[in-house]
């Protein structure tokens, strides 16, 4: 068990380059996602770090050890594939002991692993099953098992929860979790999945076009996404533009003020401000911070929330999150005021 | 999604050239010799005068085997026969495969549908000599289909069949019937139910549906089924023998002359390739549907 | 429209096994004129088995059936995995080649091997028809192993590597086994394209060597001899016989069930 760290690592095929001299530290015993769009090259780099595909430069480093050069064979990682990638013809016990076996573990002592492997992913007794016998959260189950009974250096996880339906997906990343938690082991987990990656993660690192354009913990990465990318990757958010005058940052919608430091007077900036920050007004005095005036277009009901869909005085689209409190709001075409505090209007770097 | 999928399927295209080169080598080293060879030296002994058995005489070039329909006038009516014999046998094969092929995939289910498809591929496995052999013992003067034909009238004339036209187009149409079976059966259960009942939705009969809907996207299955078929049986000379006897002169029977009784190897080989031409053509017209179904393949 | 769809089928199916059944029956009628009612009788089976020329003839088809599925299923293969497993420049060209074998008429490609073996001095006989048989079959192989191979994920051997295992032990370990209901199939069919195959044996045969086929076509040619039908129905039985096993290893016919 040890950190991984990827230097410099680039990668293309043909003319498109996937990685650009990416940078990354997998910390000991974490829990980091790659979150990122299709063909953001996360899978690239996991499948890098992996040994399933050679860098064109750079250096992966696993527990302080140059690994780049080292077969994939010889890695010592523990992967769980998009696919599961059973082995069909070999039960259960026989795939989780696959790995056990080639590093020479067999009989009594690889039969002993397997129980233990297999009873912390709760499949005790699923031994003679063939993978075809199993439910998609089963063979996901087996298949961890099979990444983890090893003691791999990293477990390395590609999309694992892609595949299985709403419900199931849920259960499994709380078993995930547990799983991780109790092996200890550094994971890396690919996922295009927002809410997955941070609900499951210690670390999120956001992939734009073969960069890594933000990274750090779930609730500092949604609070505070330092690109316009970043916040509309992860979660919704609305833009504002404007520049910088005095004390406020002026746009078509009206003066924004936010909490810390403000650039210098007439640059031209941009800010997040995220859905759920945002309320409707009721009639009353304006509160203290940023008020604008907006149209309500259209009311999306989703029971326990709603989404509400607005114009800005400037025309621009504003999406606002509200739970459903009060039964009686506004209804489509008022004139509503919208609310929110400097502290979470977020002043993006692009 | 589309960045894992590539990056699960493609292998780095650079690495292991060699390895490549070492598991092709032996597959193309062979049908070089085997079949791309002897087509390049079909090709100049077609050019030639004369055959050269044995002798070492000079090889002497000339165009002349390739304007034998010219010099020998009774070759275009072999030619003739054999494109009717291509055309009756693929127009007949289309006419009761394309129905088979909708019944046996629409009509039937299960078990049902697994017997009905293996019968009817099976032939294909089963030796073409033997079963246009089974023909001869049908059609022939006093043979089953007579006496079968005398059992319900007896006062009737022999039909004798064998040793005509209509009994080699029979013959062919036996062997090659499954091939238009199998290419329409794979275009029509590539129909889903759900088009057929939109069509009937939006107001179409059932002649509709058969027109508008199954029809043209059968219609795939049914041009590789007949290319299939027209192909080779312009070269047949198998079924021409052994069923039409003095009448089944086609191209295939004539070019088999030449390499078996006549000896006259060049003729037979620029025969070959004004054969081959004529198949070269065919295919290029329809390489796009056929290039459709060998990706399906 | 569907009621008259099957019974299209059934007519078919009637034209297509009726002449075939006759012939099996034939082949136990005591009568050599085919004369009805049928008078049960094994005369012509045991006739055959006095025919030297038949029996040596048979001999040769399956030996080289026997190669052809051997070295067809080997030499395939390994294009097969190079096929499907790899992305390089000219692989297009080189699945087109494959068409050849397959779809000009046997009646060229026999008769250019003939002038071609003559030219080169390789000759025709035994050697020679195994060279032809493998050439055809080639281009079914690797149709058969690259469909299986398309069947397996290329992950299997990624996750049997990621657990420990070199390239080549992953290869025998994972692909290998499961590679093997194609592996055989592929090998039933080139030998059932080399048990059936006639005209370019026919080109290569020479007298003193031919094969089944062969010898059934000269036989047809010289008049009418039940033990034909009795050699016929022998090698009707063992294509009937592989083609079952073939349906059962490729699951045939069961792949459009999963609608």
């Amino acid at each position: 068990m040890s950190g991984v760290e990827v230097r410099a690592v680039s990668k293309r095929y043909g003319a498109a380059s996937v990685l650009d001299a990416v940078d990354a530290r997998f910390p000991e015993g974490r829990f980091t996602s790659l979150l990122g769009p299709s063909g953001s090259g996360k899978t690239t780099l996991l499948r890098i770090i992996g040994g399933f595909v050679a860098p064109d430069g750079g250096r992966v480093v696993i527990g302080g050890a140059d690994v780049t050069a080292v077969p994939l064979w010889k890695r010592r990682i523990g992967m769980v594939f998009q696919s599961y990638a059973l082995f069909p013809h070999m039960t259960v016990a026989q795939n989780v002991a696959y790995g056990l076996n080639r590093r020479g573990i067999r009989g009594a002592a690889a039969r002993a692993e397997v129980g233990r492997a297999l009873e912390l992913v709760h499949l005790t007794g699923f031994d003679a099953r063939r993978p075809k016998q199993l439910s998609g959260g089963q063979q996901q189950r087996v298949a961890l098992a099979r990444a983890i009974v090893t003691k791999p250096r990293v477990l390395l996880l590609d999309e694992p929860l892609s595949a299985l339906d709403r419900r199931l997906r849920q259960n499994m990343q709380i078993e995930l979790k547990r799983i991780q938690r109790e092996s200890g082991l550094t994971t890396i987990f690919v996922t295009h999945d927002q809410e997955e990656a941070l609900t499951l993660s210690d670390t999120v690192a956001i992939l734009d076009r073969g960069r890594i354009v933000q990274e750090g913990a779930p609730a500092d990465i949604y609070e505070h996404p330092r690109t316009s990318f970043a916040a509309a990757f992860l979660g919704d958010a609305n833009f504002f533009r404007g520049t910088v005058r005095g004390e406020a940052i002026d746009t078509p919608a009206g003066p924004i003020r936010i909490a810390g430091a403000l650039p210098a007077p007439g640059t031209a900036v941009t800010v997040a401000v995220r859905p759920e920050k945002m309320t409707l007004l009721s009639a009353g005095p304006d509160p203290a911070g940023n008020v604008i005036d907006a149209t309500l277009r259209e009311i999306i009901y989703a029971g326990a929330v709603s989404t509400f869909l607005l114009t800005g005085s400037d025309g621009a689209e504003i999406k606002v999150l509200s739970q459903n409190r009060d039964l009686a709001g506004p209804a489509p075409g008022a004139r509503v005021r919208l609310a929110w505090a400097p502290a979470h209007t977020v002043l993006l770097a692009d | 999604m589309a960045d894992t999928a590539t990056g699960a399927t493609l292998p780095q295209p650079s690495r292991g050239g060699w390895r490549i080169l070492a598991l092709l080598a032996p597959a193309y080293g062979w049908l070089l010799l085997t079949v791309f060879l002897p087509l390049c030296a079909m090709l100049v002994f077609s050019f030639l005068k004369t055959t050269p058995f044995g002798s070492r005489q000079p090889l002497v070039f000339t165009f002349k085997n390739y304007l034998a329909f010219v010099d020998r006038p009774y070759l275009v009516n072999v030619a003739w026969t054999s494109l009717q014999l291509g055309l009756w046998t693929t127009g007949l094969c289309a006419a009761l495969g394309l129905p088979a092929a909708i019944a046996l995939a629409r009509a039937t289910r299960g078990r049902t549908r697994q017997v009905l498809f293996l019968l009817t591929i099976l032939p294909f496995w089963t030796n073409g000599l033997v079963r246009v052999f089974s023909w001869t013992m049908l059609l022939r003067e006093g043979g089953l289909l007579d006496q079968a034909v005398h059992l319900v009238w007896p006062g009737a004339g022999s039909l004798s069949l064998l040793y005509s036209f209509p009994a080699v187009v029979i013959g062919l149409v036996h062997a090659y019937l499954p091939y238009m079976i199998l290419t329409c059966y794979l275009s029509v259960v590539g129909i889903e139910d759900g088009l057929i009942d939109a069509a009937r939705s939006l107001g179409a009969r059932t002649p509709a549906v058969f027109t508008t809907v199954i029809l043209p996207l059968c219609l795939p299955g049914l041009v590789s089924g007949a290319i299939l078929i027209f192909v080779p049986v312009i070269g047949a000379f198998m079924e021409p023998r052994i069923l039409g006897g003095r009448i089944g002169v086609t191209m295939g029977t004539v070019i088999e002359d030449q390499f078996t009784s006549a000896y006259n190897w060049p003729l037979g080989a620029a025969l070959s390739f004004t054969m081959l031409a004529a198949v070269l053509v065919i295919f290029a017209a329809f390489s796009g549907v056929l290039r459709k179904r060998l990706a399906v393949a | 429209m569907i009621p008259l769809g099957r019974l299209t089928l059934a007519l078919i199916l009637v034209f297509l096994y009726a002449p075939v059944v006759v012939m099996i029956v034939m082949a136990f009628n005591e009568s050599d004129l085919y004369a009805l009612p049928l008078q049960p009788s094994l005369k012509w089976f045991t006739a055959l088995a006095g025919n030297e020329k038949l029996i040596d003839a048979s001999r040769n088809s399956v030996l080289i059936a026997v190669i052809t599925a051997v070295l067809g299923t080997a030499i395939g293969t390994l294009a097969a995995l190079a096929l499907a497993r790899h992305a390089f420049r000219g692989r297009s060209v080189l699945q087109l080649l494959l068409l050849p074998p397959i779809a000009i008429p046997w009646l060229i490609t026999g008769t250019a091997m003939l002038v071609f073996f003559y030219w080169t001095g390789i000759g025709r006989g035994l050697h020679a028809m195994i060279l032809g048989h493998v050439a055809l079959a080639i281009p079914y192989v690797v149709l058969v192993v690259g469909t299986g191979l398309q069947g397996l994920r290329s992950d299997l051997e990624e996750a049997a590597m990621s657990l420990g295992s070199t390239p080549v032990h992953a290869f025998f370990a994972i692909t290998l086994p499961l590679l093997a209901p194609s592996l055989i199939a592929a090998a039933l069919f080139a030998f059932a394209v080399s048990l059936d195959q006639f005209v370019v044996s026919y080109f290569l045969a020479t007298p003193g060597v031919s094969t089944l086929p062969v010898e059934i076509y000269t036989s047809i040619r010289k008049g009418f001899t039940p033990e034909i039908n009795a050699v016929s129905t022998l090698l009707l039985g063992a294509s009937v016989m592989l083609f079952l096993v073939f349906a059962v290893l490729t699951r045939m016919g069961e792949a459009d069930e999963r609608r």
